[in-house]
């Protein structure tokens, strides 16, 4: 995914902590930065050519 | 007269219908065992005794009178903390909820009450179904049953415990991405994840709507589907509730299983050529030779390739951190130290995912769920391992991130919505319980509970149970 290509400094994550609306600790700030990171590393194998494409039809059929 | 808290639902409920034994003599049992070794595991948060006992009475004097209301009379079952119980408090183990009374039942625990079961009380849980269980919650950390020193996994971990203890015939888990299955696998008991929309969720506190499962776990997979029966079926109050056909899930335990084919889904649990994690060696021998007593009952066993363990487990990560910051966001916003440590982040990650991602993250789903399904085809049932060993150590802290660590081996059916059970298939030379999974297409849990019956009747391992 395009993100995922440059991951955030821990500096660049705590400026978007800041803005996130939570009330986080320092501590908390490192602990979501490292799984942040993990989770835009796994996020690699999600193809990203999807992201804008349309929805399927089938995937709104309720008879599956 | 044998020791009551032994008994399995299916035995039990026979022997209340020939009037051999009373569900008031089988709720003492349980009650009596609760009081003197339930402090050594801390199964139970809520022990509803007197609840119980005017319950089970009440089924006698039914009984008695030729009034039998199913394989549930009578019949002493718990529940994992996140279920409502009216006028019984619904923690979900945590301080948000220490509590919460709710005024009505979930719509699971008013078919197992209209079914004359009998309900024992509320079961430990990672909080609200996620966190892990850490020292800053207000109950105390559920261990295993088979040695103390370890976790009996989670999220359903009360569960798990109680059943392998002998402190409830049954249980009520839910699974997300493999809370039946974690505990049901390193407590040696049985569990199903039913087929997503089977069974309504409506009164059990969510975690992520779009995966969230309610289930059964009990000692035998036969008492998983006598549990079933009582609690599939369509809800108009949960969105994700299927219109289905009834089945009788407890006829299926019987049915033969002689020609039903298995694809064996190796590639998720050994890795290979330096690829991918494996099993411990003890898992794979377990696995191995219940490869073979299958094949001995008739089933035609075979390897098949299935996509990545990897795609199933980020698809699920990411889909469910969302979906659980979207419920939990206003509390982790106005009071996040009353969460513990590691849900409180475990929730708030969810909140620096992007719209594009939760959606690429859907999607992937998607094409998972058609390239498994593809993959199965000719094929009744999926196999592959259930844990890739001994659970975690339960005074070490757990990782807060757990994700960043092995994939799941349960997350694939949370994926694609099947049916999957959990089947034990040993034990470690620690005497730490082995287990496999089998998956059935969707709303096929007949298949799943045909080979797991099949398989624990021809094993020896639903006689050993843990010394407490």
């Amino acid at each position: 995914m395009p993100p995922s290509k440059t991951p955030p400094t821990l500096e660049e994550f705590r400026v978007r902590a800041a803005q996130s609306g939570l009330t986080l600790t320092p501590e908390d700030v490192e602990h979501l930065h490292k799984g942040y990171v993990g989770l835009l590393t796994l996020m690699e194998r999600i193809p990203s050519h999807w992201a804008w494409a349309a929805e399927p039809p089938h995937v709104f059929r309720a008879d599956e | 007269m044998t020791d009551l808290t032994l008994l399995g639902i299916a035995e039990a409920g026979r022997l209340m219908a020939r009037g051999e034994i009373t569900s008031t003599a089988l709720t003492e049992a349980f009650l009596k065992r609760i009081a003197a070794v339930d402090h050594k595991i801390a199964s139970y948060i809520t022990v509803t005794g007197d609840m119980a006992l005017s319950a089970a009475r009440q089924a006698d004097m039914e009984m008695k009178g030729g009034v039998r209301r199913g394989p549930l009379h009578g019949i002493p079952i718990a529940l994992k903390d996140i279920y409502e119980t009216a006028g019984v408090k619904t923690t979900g183990h945590s301080h948000f909820k220490k509590d919460y009374v709710p005024a009505i039942d979930a719509e699971t625990v008013r078919r197992l009450k209209d079914a004359g079961a009998v309900i024992l009380g509320k079961l430990g849980t990672h909080e609200f179904a996620n966190g892990a269980m850490t020292p800053d919650q207000p109950f105390p950390i559920v261990l295993n049953p088979w040695n103390t020193k370890y976790q009996p996994g989670g999220s359903s971990s009360g569960s798990g415990a109680a059943i392998a203890a002998q402190l409830c015939m049954g249980a009520m888990g839910s699974d997300t991405g493999g809370s039946i299955r974690n505990p049901a696998g390193f407590c040696a008991t049985a569990g199903i994840k039913p087929t997503y929309g089977l069974v309504s969720r409506c009164g059990v506190f969510p975690l992520s709507f779009s995966m969230d499962t309610a289930g059964p776990m009990a000692w035998t997979t036969e008492d998983c589907a006598l549990m079933l029966d009582v609690l599939a079926g369509h809800d108009p109050l949960d969105q994700g509730s299927a219109k289905t056909a009834k089945v009788d899930y407890g006829a299926a335990a019987h049915r033969p299983i002689k020609g039903m084919r298995i694809a064996l889904a190796r590639s998720w649990y050994e890795g290979q050529n330096g690829e991918g994690n494996s099993v411990t060696p003890e898992m794979k021998k377990g696995i191995d030779e219940a490869v073979r007593v299958l094949k001995d009952l008739g089933a035609i066993v075979e390897d098949v390739v299935f996509p990545d363990l990897r795609d199933y487990h980020i698809a699920g990560r990411i889909i469910i951190t969302t979906e659980a910051h979207a419920i939990h966001r206003q509390d982790v916003i106005e009071s996040p130290e009353k969460f513990g440590y590691t849900t409180r982040r475990r929730f708030q990650l969810g909140a620096f995912i992007s719209a594009e991602q939760y959606l690429s993250a859907l999607r992937f789903r998607r094409q998972l769920t058609l390239d498994t399904r593809a993959a199965m085809r000719g094929y009744d049932l999926i196999m592959a391992a259930n844990q890739w060993g001994d659970p975690e150590i339960a005074e070490e802290p757990q990782a807060v991130f757990h994700f960043l660590g092995k994939p799941q081996l349960p997350m694939p059916f949370n994926i694609t919505g099947q049916p999957a059970a959990t089947i034990c298939c040993g034990f470690s030379s620690g005497g730490l319980p082995l287990a496999f999974q089998l998956a059935g297409r969707a709303f096929d849990e007949a298949s799943v509970i045909a080979v797991g019956s099949a398989f624990e009747r021809a094993t020896p391992w639903r006689s050993h149970r843990p010394k407490l």
